[in-house]
């Protein structure tokens, strides 16, 4: 590791000014998330990476004393319309759900405000990364991953193409929106909407005279297995339906992204390697008879059958409150590291970042946090952060500076 | 003789579920779903709770290794070393933390409907009492958080709602016997988007008012009219002419607020507003008990301290509606440190579960002392209800409401463990795992009856092994009961 940081930080002098000097943050107790915490640990940053995670500090290195801190990475919010509304009350901000039903050839990435009131707030919070996605219509266009710091979406998009998503419809008698009619239609849509992508593409890739379908087009990776199909389902039998959905038509790379209700067929999902995105821990249970804590449980169950999953939390305005849920799991019954590793290393690797963010690993994105303690508690401070090696000025948050201007007010 | 019958329509009812295939077996059930097969929790003539960390929320603070001593459901001494007789119930306080009941001072999770009577400018004459549902689920699940008060709340269509209703979370029993003796009447008011109905304005049948000048013209309207009642009942009782005036229940509730008799529960958001109903009391002569939600408090904490007025907010909550454009989760630091009395309210069946932690955001934002914080979510809303004589800290003469906690109360790992009432156990976890278990067994041994009985009643067999998932896993009931405002919060 030496050695390596020795070579990485020589070229770094070469060709970098000597202001992306390595820094090296010291003392404080590494939390890599991948590994077991580092006490009294050495990260060093360069060029907006990390270039070593241990103990020792390397020559030429700025020292940060961050002695009785603790580092831990940013956390991801797997699913959400940050960026993509400011208030939801007022239809003028509201970009994350288009009409019509097949919305295949939408970005999310493009509709990101990146001066979002926000997105300041969600960083105060620990939020570093979010995975965005539109959800108007059954095919609701593709999802990214977005950085939580930079000038415009281009440059904070850290993946675009994440996945496509299909809202599947309700099934069971639980649902209010459900009955048979709307349901058929539904799947009648979806399912006419691959067939027809895949004459397409038949006919597209045969040389034939085919005018150009962008939704058609958009899904065409989902059936070759290029890209995820993301199908966001919330009770039982939906989920139970939307799996045999998947097997019949043979798509092999599927998430779930699932109310606590994926807890009642967590076997099946972990036998057939489904990843799961949890859709929050802080709900109520959906009927009077299920046990209070069935939301709360829902994660443990999950990772007692084996399930790779991650904690959505209520994003948006609440985003910063991710912490907080995966905190109720560890609560009652998943164990404490594996609900950190549920908004932070699990997420980049549903999603496809786990080369960037998600854990303090050499070569990874500098995009972490430094705290007073743990940060799944909320009495903790998160007192710095960076993303992407630049630290983010946490009074840029505008409740913070509404809390210093009336903090200041003079008293009568 | 009630166990006999508890046990019977226990039964009755579950082999009804069973036979009509709408009361799917999950991982787990809670001992009983409906409020009325459980019998009221015994009330032992003595209580100790032994070597805890006591947070009182009283002028004693935090005591470690103390007891709480509890006789006939009053709280008799706090202190240590305490002794109680052989036969006393004794809790093992060891490791553990204990708080008063904790309280929310905005709810409606026990409303049958009714949260808003919309149809008028002004209704201060509904009352919630009347359409109190005292079996809602989600008193069972917030008593498994530690609540054991909450004031249910007309909602925010009008600037005028209705007449609130204060109760303890006795689980089991009827709506009368919930609701909270002594505690002092009440009044929903809403101020800004809601009552002028900015998210949703009916062209066809439109309303007054639109804007905020019309909603002080509709509450100042009331008070100047209930001030013409008042003038007139005073002439008729003092001169004792022949015909009394005629009796207008939204006046009468209205002069109840000029005299005292009423608390106002104000929901607001604004400063501009929260500053006109301030002046509005002052000029007809009402302090106001709580500013509900009051999210920018915070811009005119000296001006809500004052007036002597209450703030019931949201911890963090923000950016759902324009006129929280400018929420900070600061707002009950600030205020606090200004001298308002202020408490953390849920306005939700899921938040309402764990008030504990939402008092530990006063902590994160603004610094709040921890004992200071707590009081967010026990005396503070009991002082705001009227009701701190009673509930609300953990001090001799006080009712036996209070919290088992597994750790710190303000910790996200910490998980409740017991919640009494009036010195009863209403929620205990171990029992609730045991009765999962035991109805789970039962429904089962059911299971197998029915399949059985119509296994020899039909030529049909039945699909499936025993050893495959019954058919009644796959079906679900939607519970019409068990949602009123909090569809979001449940996935």
């Amino acid at each position: 590791m030496n050695r390596k940081f020795f070579l990485s930080s020589l070229a770094a002098l070469l060709l970098t000014a000597p202001a992306f000097a390595a820094t090296a943050f010291k003392g404080a107790t590494i939390h890599p998330v991948s590994g077991p915490p580092i006490e009294n640990g050495v990260l060093v940053v360069d060029g907006g990476k990390i270039v070593a995670v241990g103990t020792e500090v390397p020559d030429g290195a700025e020292v940060v004393d961050v002695s009785g801190k603790h580092l831990y990475p940013g956390f991801i919010e797997t699913m959400a319309h940050l960026g993509l509304t400011e208030i939801s009350a007022v239809r003028a901000t509201n970009d994350f759900a288009e009409i019509g039903e097949v919305n295949s050839d939408l970005r999310a990435e493009v509709a990101w405000n990146a001066d979002s009131r926000l997105l300041p707030v969600a960083v105060s919070g620990g939020i570093l990364t979010t995975h965005i996605a539109m959800e108007g219509g059954v095919f609701t266009g593709t999802s990214a991953v977005m950085s939580l710091n930079g000038w415009n979406w281009e440059d904070m998009t850290i993946r675009a193409g994440v996945g496509m998503h299909m809202r599947y419809p309700a099934v069971g008698g639980d649902s209010e929106e459900d009955d048979e009619e709307t349901r058929e239609k539904a799947l009648k849509t979806i399912n006419e909407t691959l067939d027809r992508a895949a004459t397409y593409q038949k006919a597209r890739d045969g040389g034939g005279d085919v005018d150009y379908d962008a939704r058609l087009e958009g899904l065409i990776p989902v059936l070759n297995g290029d890209m995820p199909l993301y199908i966001h389902v919330s009770e039982r039998n939906q989920i139970v339906s939307a799996l045999d959905w998947a097997a019949d038509r043979d798509l092999k790379d599927i998430v779930l992204f699932a109310g606590p209700d994926v807890q009642y067929v967590a076997e099946r999902v972990a036998k057939e390697n489904v990843p799961v995105i949890l859709n929050s821990v802080h709900v109520t249970p959906k009927r009077r008879w299920e046990s209070y804590d069935m939301p709360f449980v829902a994660a443990a169950k999950l990772h007692e059958a084996g399930v790779k999953f991650a904690i959505a939390g209520e994003g948006e305005g609440n985003a910063r409150n991710l912490p907080f849920e995966a905190a109720t799991a560890a609560a009652y019954g998943l164990p404490k590291e594996v609900a950190l590793r549920s908004i932070t290393l699990s997420p980049a690797e549903i999603v496809g970042v786990a080369d960037r963010v998600g854990s303090l690993e050499v070569g990874k994105d500098a995009t972490m946090m430094l705290t007073n303690g743990d940060p799944l508690e909320i009495m903790t401070q998160i007192e710095r952060v960076w993303i992407g090696g630049r630290e983010v000025d946490l009074g840029q948050d505008p409740q913070r500076q509404l809390y210093e201007k009336y903090n200041n007010r003079p008293r009568p | 003789m009630t166990t006999m019958k508890n046990v019977i329509t226990t039964r009755l009812s579950l082999l009804l579920a069973v036979l009509l295939a709408t009361a799917p077996l999950a991982a787990s059930t809670p001992r009983d779903t409906s409020a009325w097969m459980n019998e009221t929790p015994e009330q032992p003539a003595v209580v100790l709770v032994q070597g805890a960390t006591v947070w009182t929320s009283g002028p004693d603070g935090i005591l470690e290794n103390a007891d709480v001593l509890i006789k006939a459901g009053k709280i008799s001494k706090v202190g240590q070393g305490l002794k109680a007789p052989q036969d006393a119930v004794v809790i093992d306080g060891t490791g553990k933390h204990v708080t008063p009941g904790l309280i929310d001072a905005h709810s409606h999770s026990a409303i049958i409907g009714g949260v808003n009577e919309f149809s008028n400018v002004t209704t201060a004459e509904v009352r919630i009492a009347d359409v109190v549902n005292s079996d809602a689920i989600a008193i069972y699940r917030e008593l498994a958080g530690g609540l054991t008060v909450a004031n249910q709340l007309h909602g925010s269509a009008n600037s005028i709602g209705g007449q609130n209703a204060v109760m303890k979370l006795r689980w089991g029993a009827t709506p009368e016997e919930m609701m909270f003796k002594g505690a002092p009447e009440g009044i929903k008011f809403a101020l800004g988007e809601n009552p002028k109905q900015s998210n949703f304005f009916n062209r066809e049948n439109p309303r007054y008012p639109t804007t905020r000048a019309g909603v002080e013209r509709s509450i100042r309207e009331r008070f100047e009219a209930a001030r013409d009642y008042q003038k007139a009942w005073e002439a008729y009782e003092k001169d004792g002419s022949e015909v009394p005036p005629r009796r207008d229940l939204q006046l009468e509730a209205m002069v109840e607020i000029m005299t005292g008799e009423r608390l106002v529960h104000a929901h607001s958001y604004r400063a501009d507003e929260i500053i006109m109903l301030a002046r509005v009391g002052e000029e007809f002569g009402f302090t106001i008990a709580s500013y509900q939600h009051v999210l920018e408090g915070y811009k005119v904490a000296d001006e809500i301290a004052a007036v002597n007025a209450g703030a019931s907010t949201f911890s963090d909550w923000w950016a759902y509606k324009y006129e929280v454009v400018d929420a900070i989760p600061h707002n009950g630091a600030i205020m606090w440190d200004r001298g308002v009395v202020v408490s953390f309210n849920s306005d939700s069946d899921e938040l309402s579960r764990r008030m504990n932690t939402e008092a530990a955001k006063a902590v994160r934002y603004g610094g709040v002392p921890e004992d200071e914080a707590l009081k967010f979510v026990t005396l503070n809303p009991a002082i705001q209800l009227g009701i701190d004589e009673w509930v609300g800290s953990l001090e001799a003469g006080k009712d036996a409401d209070f919290v088992v906690w597994s750790g710190h109360p303000l910790s996200t790992y910490t998980v409740c463990e017991q919640t009494w009432i009036d010195g009863r156990k209403y929620f205990d976890l171990e029992d609730d795992r045991q009765a999962r278990e035991d109805l789970d067994a039962e429904r089962l041994a059911l299971m197998e009856k029915v399949r059985a009985a119509s296994e020899s009643d039909s030529d049909d067999s039945e699909e499936g092994s025993p050893s495959e998932l019954p058919a009644y896993l796959t079906a679900q009931s939607h519970d019409e009961f068990c949602r009123a405002h909090d569809d979001d919060r449940t996935r």
